[in-house]
């Protein structure tokens, strides 16, 4: 019963992981612990890509993550980092509007902006 | 490796094919006057694909990267002389080693490719973005017919030079101007003797 649990849990495994039941036992062990770990670690990860993709989204006009989350808190928007990113990669011309209120809500960022590049989109 | 030209820009157009989207874009780097490792960092993130919103990390969506004018790199400081590349072959006591100028005179595009790579992070997707990245040392490249977009670097926060290496380029400054002048004032005296003997030849034909 236990074995055909494990060899259920086992399949996809590298070599005799997959077939031996001495081998297969320490692997799925070792699956699950990982298994168990990265669901944790998992939000982290996605929350720091949906930075990385609003930090990508945000240069392309001209101000960084931080001040643009900055202006955001001040003006008391209350969007996540998951939408936003969600916006910053399908609504590209809601995003810029939101970039925009967040330049205005925080005039001083201008003396720290990062200059946009030329790119044609 | 010295290549000839005409060779280096055949090789250059290959490898294309492996690379599988064309949504992507051709951005070309000038880096002519720029500083090596600001331009490779700006190499990177552009190769990486960290500009686009749409970055996946498990999925290589750089842009197309060409570099032109490689020769004309420049770099701060005495690393002309001082940066040195090590590389170890594998062999018990066989550490080599070999200074940027002499880097430059072999293969200048190998200077900026190693800085460029060491900068990206070391895993499966490296090789592939190493082959998006194309690098000449002159401005001639064989990819005219692209759609290619030219980048703009950030402006740069220039330091206050430090006093000592100002009064240097001071005094230096002062001794171009010096050499300039003894140049000029020879030239005004060889055209003196020139015009003299003019005159001198007519009065005798005269």
């Amino acid at each position: 019963m236990n074995k055909d649990k494990i060899f259920k849990l086992a399949k996809g495994f590298r070599g005799r992981a997959k077939n031996c039941i001495r081998i297969a036992r320490e692997r799925v062990e070792k699956a699950l612990q990982y298994s168990y770990r990265d669901r944790r670690t998992k939000k982290r990860d996605m929350r720091s890509l949906w930075i990385q993709r609003i930090n990508a989204g945000t240069r392309v006009h001209g101000v960084n993550y931080g001040n643009f989350m900055h202006g955001l808190m001040k003006e008391n928007i209350q969007l996540n980092r998951k939408v936003l990113s969600e916006i910053s990669m399908h609504e590209p011309y809601s995003f810029k509007s939101l970039v925009d209120i967040s330049r205005n809500a925080f005039p001083g960022n201008k003396n720290v902006v990062v200059p946009p590049r030329k790119v044609a989109l | 490796m010295k290549m000839l030209n005409s060779f280096n820009l055949k090789r250059a157009a290959a490898g294309i094919k492996r690379i599988n989207l064309d949504g992507l874009r051709w951005r070309v780097f000038d880096a002519k006057g720029q500083i090596l490792g600001r331009l490779a960092s700006q190499i990177a993130t552009v190769v990486q694909g960290k500009d686009k919103p749409t970055y996946t990390p498990n999925r290589d969506d750089g842009d197309m990267c060409i570099v032109l004018n490689a020769k004309d790199i420049c770099v701060t400081g005495r690393k002309l002389t001082d940066k040195v590349y090590y590389w170890h072959t594998g062999y018990v006591g066989h550490l080599k080693k070999r200074t940027l100028k002499d880097q430059m005179a072999l293969d200048p595009t190998d200077v900026i490719r190693k800085a460029v790579l060491r900068m990206l992070p070391r895993n499966k997707l490296r090789d592939d973005r190493d082959r998006k990245l194309r690098i000449f040392p002159g401005s001639e490249h064989p990819f005219s017919d692209r759609p290619l977009e030219p980048y703009e670097m950030p402006p740069r926060q220039v330091r206050e030079m430090r006093p000592r290496a100002r009064r240097a380029m001071i005094r230096a400054q002062k001794k171009a101007e010096q050499q300039q002048e003894n140049a000029e004032q020879r030239q005004q005296i060889a055209d003196e003797m020139k015009n003299g003997k003019k005159i001198e030849a007519q009065e005798e034909c005269a």
